[in-house]
């Protein structure tokens, strides 16, 4: 009898983490196929795709094709172009700004620092709004209490000024920016809204069911609640990078921030200088960096809004 | 079979509507007559036509259907070659409708009585407010509301009160036809029971033609004077009541009624159908019901039973009826 | 609903303490204090100096400090500018704040009024060119960066064309002359603005027994006919061209204000009446023989008004941020373009008075439409 038990019983041919990976990996699958249904996402996902390989192709220009003194995004000047700033150009695709630095180069460099603050930022955001949601959904009470009031400073106040504010008393880089942004957006809305989604998880029966088999808080905040707030927050993800280039852009272009090049600095320096009302040839200055920022901003929008069809059922076109 | 009693008389009614895979027939050739203060119940499966005859009757087809052919004649008018101006004025005023989940049928922002006199003003636009209003306290008493009710909102009413709300809605303009459909699902039973009772009640005193869609026999049982057995967009059976329960003659009709256990009955083993009611974007040949039919042959798979009278007063639509006794 | 809007009240003044406490840490987070700011400033004598250290209780302990802090707040005493000194902060908030408010006001009605009709009537008019095309317009105007925007609409408009002036508040040529000052014909200005909103009011109140197509041909009337007298009235004074210059400066913001907060109305508008139109009640009001106009805007849309409405709520401090970011480039002289030459000139009793001012427009603002919303819903009306 023993034996007919021990031979029936196979043994486990793969690792429970493998399992996990491929788990994870379908859902991944069916997730992306919703997506791509969506022709908004797609167009939002090329988008990101293009500025990404704007942001990976500078350096490559710069190490071959440019020349570093005339290319240079910050310091570079062009002596043999007499009259800065210049109009589009074989030599500058986009033309020259005011103190002759290359447009196109200005641009693509300025890429990467955006993905860098905005991935950085949602990140942030993310991992605080998260946190909280959980830990605010699992205690309930007054830690609730003292986060959603929290939450609701967040959501009710414009924080535009009060980072206005900071940047002029502080000294912001992208690194402080980033930061200080992402802790705001991640103590505010998104937090309630994450809340609220880790209460419907929270009365879940494999919760108890943790809980009886003597699971910590922890343990159980970490490994059961977290995982499934993961595509909401996602989502949120996509919607605070759309945020975080915004504001730098805004207070760039109001130069109140201590860095030496991005988009919004572009349009700062286009209007400081004046040639904007001066002429109608000094389009080049204007239009690329705008255009930069509404169109990664909205980017990211679009994926925000192709992902909410995955998250939320109800969404999806029937 | 027209009288001059016969107010609702619908001929091959067939109405179709588009899916992305297709074409899905929801109703097929449907005919049937209605006298006055007669009730017909509407009775079968879900998705075998019900809600889309109704909703076909009173023309609120959504965008993406179509009605093929037919033709339904309500008192000497022949609604389907209306306009849709035309339309507007048969609504309510000719036919009205209790829709299934009627609870959600009032809007939330108005009040229940507001509600009530707009759709008078809309029939009777020489009524005038306060007129509208009296006859809004008169329907409430009759389904059984306090008038005083009238100025709430609907959230503020339960379940029970907003379905007679909802009722004492349809009957204001004095429709000829009353279609309910599926009225008191979502009620519990106690409710349920007694606003049937009383649904009878009114529609015998009003003189009103009543068609009662339902899914569950034993509400049909009790409000119908005759009984209609939809399946799959076809009619499978129409006789009496009573007709209907003592020798039903479709091999369907009597397997719906074996499959609801009976309280005072002996105690038997409930019928179950095997299979599934038919996927309507392709429907089978002949017979829709042949996958599934015990007694079903060569000529079920090819060709389609019209609806014949096989006793008087009881129609059915088979190549194989069950016994049908003469004289009963 | 009594106790709905106590509790609201609460919350608002509980958010407003908070908010003034994190403005005490940020002012407080500071290396030095503000008097080394008085240092440079060759308009503040020493003696001033000493007096503003005492009368801000600098060199008491934190928690004082704080409270005295709040007493300040609470009492309107929210210090002297520096940069336009001795002026006192509230003083020029109490100025420049009507601006602020009648371009953050009148924007926001125009835009939520033109983004809800046409989300209404894309959701109506379902495919078709023009929904794909005014659906792109509108995710455009959404994202798009708001300085650029404005400063293309400047470009375009005042440089280009030279229809409108490229910014500020009024052309001092032709003010130099004048013998009453801005605020004098802005305070009149608003005044007109209040008395039209009141007088279409009025008359939308009233004529709420009558059938929706008088009615709507009455507030039509209302809308053109005072609007035609206000004109006549200006037209008539002297100080007309003056305000008519004001009025100048004030179109493009209000243009470049309106249309980037409009889409996000549509937008959401076009999705709940989508839903709206599923709903049961929709179905019922046509299965009454009602025509499809009256179930489109008295069901559907009055329905679907709702969450537009709270959608509009929350993005409350969104339009108040794009309110301060259009000031600053039109140079508008509003709370926006204070706060930030305050931030940029250090006047930091300035900054925080501004940011105080913002602060509170945002909980005010959310804590009236609050309760507007639970006037427009019965089931918060009537619990």
């Amino acid at each position: 009898m023993a034996e007919e038990l021990t031979m029936r019983r196979a043994p486990v041919a793969e690792p429970l983490w493998r399992v996990r990976l491929h788990l994870v990996g379908r859902s991944l699958a069916g997730s992306w196929r919703i997506f791509r249904e969506n022709p908004i996402g797609l167009i939002g996902l090329g988008i990101i795709v293009l500025f990404g390989l704007l942001a990976l192709a500078h350096p490559i220009l710069m190490a071959t094709v440019w020349d570093q003194r005339t290319y240079d995004p910050i310091i570079g000047f062009d002596a043999t172009v007499l009259a800065h700033p210049a109009p589009p150009s074989g030599r500058h695709l986009l033309g020259t700004d005011p103190i002759g630095r290359d447009v196109l180069s200005q641009l693509m460099y300025s890429a990467r620092w955006e993905f860098g603050l905005g991935l950085l930022a949602a990140t942030v955001s993310v991992l605080v709004s998260t946190t909280i949601g959980a830990v605010a959904a699992y205690y309930g009470g007054l830690v609730d209490a003292i986060f959603m009031r929290l939450a609701d400073v967040m959501t009710m106040l414009p924080f535009i000024a009060v980072l206005v504010v900071l940047s002029a008393l502080f000294d912001f880089q992208l690194l402080h920016l980033a930061l200080v942004y992402g802790v705001i957006v991640g103590f505010g809305g998104q937090t309630i809204v994450i809340k609220s989604q880790a209460l419907t998880i929270k009365v879940k029966p494999y919760i108890d069911a943790a809980r009886v088999a003597g699971g910590g808080d922890g343990h159980i905040i970490l490994t059961h609640m977290l995982p499934n707030l993961m595509p909401l927050a996602f989502l949120y993800m996509m919607i605070t990078v759309t945020g975080a280039v915004f504001i730098e852009a805004a207070l760039s272009f109001f130069g109140l921030l201590n860095i030496r090049m991005s988009w919004g600095i572009m349009i700062n320096t286009a209007q400081a200088s004046g040639y904007l009302l001066a002429g109608p040839g000094y389009l080049h200055l204007m239009i690329p960096a705008g255009l930069a920022i509404t169109l990664f901003c909205s980017a990211f929008y679009l994926v925000g809004r192709a992902l909410d069809e995955v998250v939320n059922p109800r969404l999806r076109r029937r | 079979m027209e009288t001059a009693d016969t107010v609702l008389a619908v001929q091959d009614l067939t109405m179709h509507y588009k899916t992305r895979q297709g074409w899905v027939a929801a109703v097929d050739d449907i005919s049937f007559d209605l006298r006055r203060g007669e009730s017909l119940g509407l009775v079968g499966e879900s998705g075998c036509g019900k809600t889309s005859i109704a909703v076909s009757l009173m023309r609120l087809l959504p965008d993406n259907a179509r009605v093929l052919s037919g033709q339904i004649w309500l008192d000497q008018e022949e609604l389907l070659s209306l306009s849709a101006d035309e339309m507007l004025h048969v609504r309510w005023k000719g036919i009205a409708m209790v829709f299934q989940a009627a609870m959600n049928s009032l809007d939330p922002v108005y009040r229940v009585g507001e509600q009530i006199v707009e759709a008078l003003q809309a029939h009777f636009p020489t009524m005038r407010v306060a007129q509208a209003r009296e006859r809004v306290a008169e329907l409430f008493r009759l389904v059984g509301l306090d008038p005083r009710l009238m100025d709430r909102y609907p959230h503020e009413f339960s379940g029970g009160m907003r379905q007679r709300a909802v009722i004492a809605m349809a009957l204001s303009c004095q429709p000829a036809v009353i279609i309910a459909d599926e009225p008191t699902t979502a009620l519990d039973v106690i409710v349920q029971d007694r606003i049937l009772k009383e649904l009878r009640a009114i529609q015998k005193q009003l003189d009103m033609g009543m068609i009662y869609i339902s899914h569950d026999i034993a509400v049909i049982a009790e409000v119908s004077d005759r009984i209609a057995v939809m399946y799959a967009g076809r009619m499978a059976e129409l006789a009496a009541g009573e007709s209907i329960f003592h020798h039903p003659l479709h091999p369907y009709t009597s397997a719906l009624m074996g499959a609801f256990p009976s309280i005072k009955g002996p105690k038997r083993e409930l019928t179950t159908l095997p299979g599934e009611p038919p996927d309507l974007l392709h429907p089978p040949a002949g017979c829709r019901f042949h996958p599934r039919c015990p007694r079903a042959t060569g000529v079920c798979q090819e060709q389609r039973p019209p609806l014949e009278e096989r006793m008087p007063g009881h129609a059915v639509a088979c190549w194989h009826p069950l016994e049908v006794r003469n004289g009963c | 609903m009594r106790k709905y809007l106590i509790g609201r009240f609460v919350q608002i003044l509980f958010t407003l303490l908070i908010f003034q406490t994190l403005l005490f840490v940020i002012l407080d987070a500071q290396p030095g204090d503000i008097t080394m700011q008085f240092l440079a400033n060759p308009k503040v004598s020493p003696e001033a100096r000493e007096q503003i250290r005492a009368n801000l209780g600098l060199d008491r302990p934190p928690l004082e400090r704080y409270a005295k802090w709040l007493v300040n707040f609470s009492t309107g005493n929210l210090g002297t500018s520096f940069e336009h000194w001795p002026r006192s902060v509230m003083d020029i908030i109490l100025e420049r704040a009507p601006r602020t408010l009648i371009l953050f006001l009148t924007g926001q009605l125009i835009a939520f009024v033109v983004g809800f009709s046409l989300g209404k009537l894309l959701a109506w008019w379902r495919g078709g060119v023009l929904e794909y095309g005014l659906t792109l317009v509108g995710v455009v105007m959404y994202t798009i960066f708001t300085p650029w925007f404005g400063l293309m609409m400047i470009w375009f408009f005042g440089f280009r064309l030279k229809w409108l002036p490229v910014g500020k508040f009024l052309d001092p040529l032709l003010w130099r002359k004048a013998e009453v000052d801005a605020n004098f014909v802005f305070g009149r200005l608003m005044l007109t603005a209040l008395a039209y909103t009141v007088l279409v009011l009025v008359v939308f109140i009233a004529t709420r027994k009558l059938s929706a197509v008088w009615r709507r041909a009455a507030l039509w009337a209302a809308l053109v006919v005072f609007a035609g007298a206000a004109v006549l009235l200006w037209s008539r004074l002297d100080v007309g061209v003056l305000a008519l210059d004001m009025v100048r400066h004030m179109v493009l913001p209000l243009c470049v204000y309106t249309l980037v907060n409009f889409a996000g109305t549509m937008l959401v508008m076009r999705n709940t009446m989508l839903e709206t139109l599923r709903e049961d009640y929709v179905m019922a009001a046509r299965a009454k023989g009602l025509s499809e106009r009256v179930v489109r805007d008295q069901h559907a849309a009055r329905n679907a008004f709702l969450p537009v409405f709270t959608a509009l709520i929350i993005g409350i401090p969104f339009a108040i941020s794009g309110g301060i970011i259009t000031e600053t480039i039109f140079s508008w002289p509003g709370m926006g373009l204070t706060l930030l030459s305050a931030v940029q000139n250090e006047d930091i009793p300035m900054a925080m008075g501004a940011l105080s001012f913002i602060g509170v427009l945002a909980l005010l603002a959310h804590l009236v439409a609050d309760i507007a919303y639970s006037f427009l819903d019965p089931r918060i009306r009537y619990q």
